[in-house]
């Protein structure tokens, strides 16, 4: 049986109909349930519903033997594993966003970055000497700099609507092209490759 | 409270497990002694600079660190191979030896997740020897080992670095770069390793070479492929190496439990040929690591081509549980029960017990009635009459 890790939310009926494409039972995931684990009629595949960022644990401890994720949550979690394709679904950019002009408060030494991406966020500002402040957050990132809780976020952004309706915009593009990857378990693809392989080489043909 | 938790990543061994670990240590101890090796222990308290002041420095935030009352840095041992690279080359007398070690090691980075920050490890290394013979019978004795702890299907995973370093030579790659290139590869994301060479101005062959490294695995198949891809020469003498070390293996008939990957590029940057991993499907993590690393002992000062692995013996045991393959819970196989004024002759009993070997517990306190009730195979009560078989 192969054991799919998949996202919840933004990603989930994505990732479900691209399976479907390749011919993976995913009947399953369409039924209103509560359950957690989920198995297809024909007993080949496994389904774990887990929160997006979580994916990557339950796929590197083996747990789970693929699994699929935005690169964003790959890149924060940094997590051993194989990244086999850019599934192309789930498009979005890894942005800094803020007002227009960034009001110079004297008694604020470094720039509060609001985020969900702790780590990044650290590499990031590391990477080029700006000391920073880290607000973790865990939603609407966005109302950090309104209410004057940060100065600049960095988070995803799709269609960039909600930056516009509250007057915020993008400073910086760090991440440009985030998509939905493929991921597997590095022991996985060698104990299972019978049965993962050939799913591997339908997605790949699936998504071209 | 502090002085009642243990810092994160590290654990404590309680007798069920410590029986079991020490279960499968005996075990390879045999088995490495049957084949010739011998025992060695570094010392677990070290200079800093030894990890980080060779060629290929280990990463410093990897290290557990503290200082001497001199004010020279110290680290827990933070490598197996390392120390015993530096023991090889300034201790001693002969160049070939076949070393075998059961120690510790620490990684102060990993928390959390699936690794320990305290990793008990078994491992062996041969030191002076070279060739496809050698490599080869390293990855049979490995599959061995393995089996010797009681895991089944077990799986060694073989590539070279040649490979990937020969492709890489073509390109003109900062170090910084090559690194990037390693990691990317290593996560087989081979669109990225594509862009970071186009971005070098690798020319498209190589390109092409980069971006199929990560699907080069499977069975012998791939050498054919792998030849295909590349006319450096680097590279091709790699391959030919896999070959040679493929058809020994073929004819000592692990063919079942081998198989290759060109993408495997660990980071431990001292591997010079062959590299290896162990797996079962149980664990999601390798079981089992090493490689040929022909000039880690230059930094010591002598030039010592040695090949070697090591086993990850908590990770073994998870294995082995999830396998079913854990030994059941062991009951006594004698208990003595004794009541006031008989102490001496139930000691006596005990004694004749252990000397044959037998595991025995006294249970000074037990009536003859309670030890009935003692799971064991042989039970005496001492009364002030004697002693007898209950």
């Amino acid at each position: 049986m192969i054991r799919f890790a998949l996202p919840k939310g933004r990603l989930a009926e994505l990732s479900a109909d691209l399976l479907k494409q390749c011919g993976v039972d995913t009947s399953v995931l369409e039924r209103d349930t509560r359950r957690l684990v989920l198995e297809s009629a024909d007993k080949k595949y496994g389904f774990f519903l887990v929160k997006p960022a979580d994916v990557p644990v339950y796929v590197e401890s083996g747990v789970a033997d693929l699994g699929i994720a935005g690169k964003d949550t790959l890149i924060e979690e940094g997590r051993d594993l194989y990244e086999m394709l850019d599934l192309g679904i789930g498009k979005c950019r890894l942005c800094i966003a803020g007002y227009p002009s960034r009001s110079d408060v004297l008694t604020n030494a470094h720039l509060r970055v609001a985020t969900k991406y702790v780590n990044t966020a650290r590499r990031v500002f590391a990477d080029r000497g700006e000391e920073i402040e880290i607000i973790p957050l865990h939603g609407s990132i966005e109302l950090a700099p309104v209410t004057g809780l940060a100065d600049v976020i960095l988070d995803v952004v799709q269609t960039g609507s909600t930056l516009k309706a509250n007057g915020l915009v993008v400073l910086e593009e760090v991440f440009p092209a985030i998509t939905a990857r493929l991921v597997a378990n590095k022991v996985s693809l060698k104990t299972g490759a019978d049965e993962i392989l050939p799913l591997i080489g339908r997605l790949r043909e699936a998504i071209l | 409270m502090t002085f009642r938790k243990l810092p994160a990543g590290v654990q404590d061994l309680l007798p069920r497990e410590c029986r079991v670990l020490n279960d499968v240590r005996r075990r390879l101890t045999i088995r490495f002694e049957a084949d010739g090796y011998e025992p060695v222990l570094s010392a677990a308290v070290d200079y800093y600079d030894t990890y980080a002041e060779i060629t290929n420095a280990l990463p410093q935030e990897q290290m557990f660190k503290f200082t001497d009352s001199d004010g020279k840095l110290l680290v827990l041992r933070p490598d197996a191979t390392l120390s015993i690279s530096r023991i090889a080359a300034t201790k001693l007398q002969s160049e070939r030896a076949r070393l075998y070690y059961f120690a510790n090691k620490w990684d102060a980075q990993n928390a959390g997740g699936v690794k320990s920050r305290e990793i008990v490890q078994a491992g062996v290394e041969r030191l002076g020897e070279e060739g496809a013979f050698s490599d080869a019978q390293t990855i049979a004795f490995a599959v061995d080992c393995l089996r010797e702890t009681g895991l089944e299907n077990v799986v060694v995973e073989v590539g070279h670095v040649g490979y990937f370093k020969g492709l890489l030579e073509a390109c003109g790659l900062s170090d910084a770069q090559a690194e990037e290139a390693r990691r990317l590869i290593n996560a087989k994301d081979g669109l990225n390793a594509e862009r970071l060479l186009r971005a070098a101005g690798a020319d498209e062959g190589t390109r092409a070479a980069v971006a199929a490294i990560p699907t080069l695995f499977g069975g012998a198949e791939v050498f054919d492929r792998a030849e295909a891809l590349t006319d450096n020469p680097v590279a091709r003498a790699a391959v030919a190496h896999l070959r040679a070390v493929h058809r020994i293996l073929s004819s000592l008939g692990y063919d079942e439990s081998v198989c290759f990957d060109l993408g495997t590029v660990k980071r431990l940057s001292y591997y010079s040929g062959i590299v290896f991993s162990g797996f079962v499907k149980e664990l999601g993590a390798p079981v089992l690591s090493g490689g040929r690393y022909d000039d880690l002992a230059d930094d010591f000062g002598k030039h010592i081509p040695a090949v070697g692995f090591a086993m990850g013996l908590k990770r073994v045991l998870v294995a082995l549980e999830r396998q079913g393959n854990l030994p059941p819970a062991p009951h006594p196989d004698a208990a003595v029960g004794c009541e006031e004024g008989a102490e001496r002759a139930a000691c006596e009993v005990c004694r004749r017990l252990a000397g044959e070997g037998k595991r025995t517990v006294l249970l000074a306190e037990y009536g003859e009635e309670a030890l009935r009730t003692v799971c064991a195979d042989e039970k005496y009560f001492a009364g002030k009459d004697g002693v007898k078989r209950v």
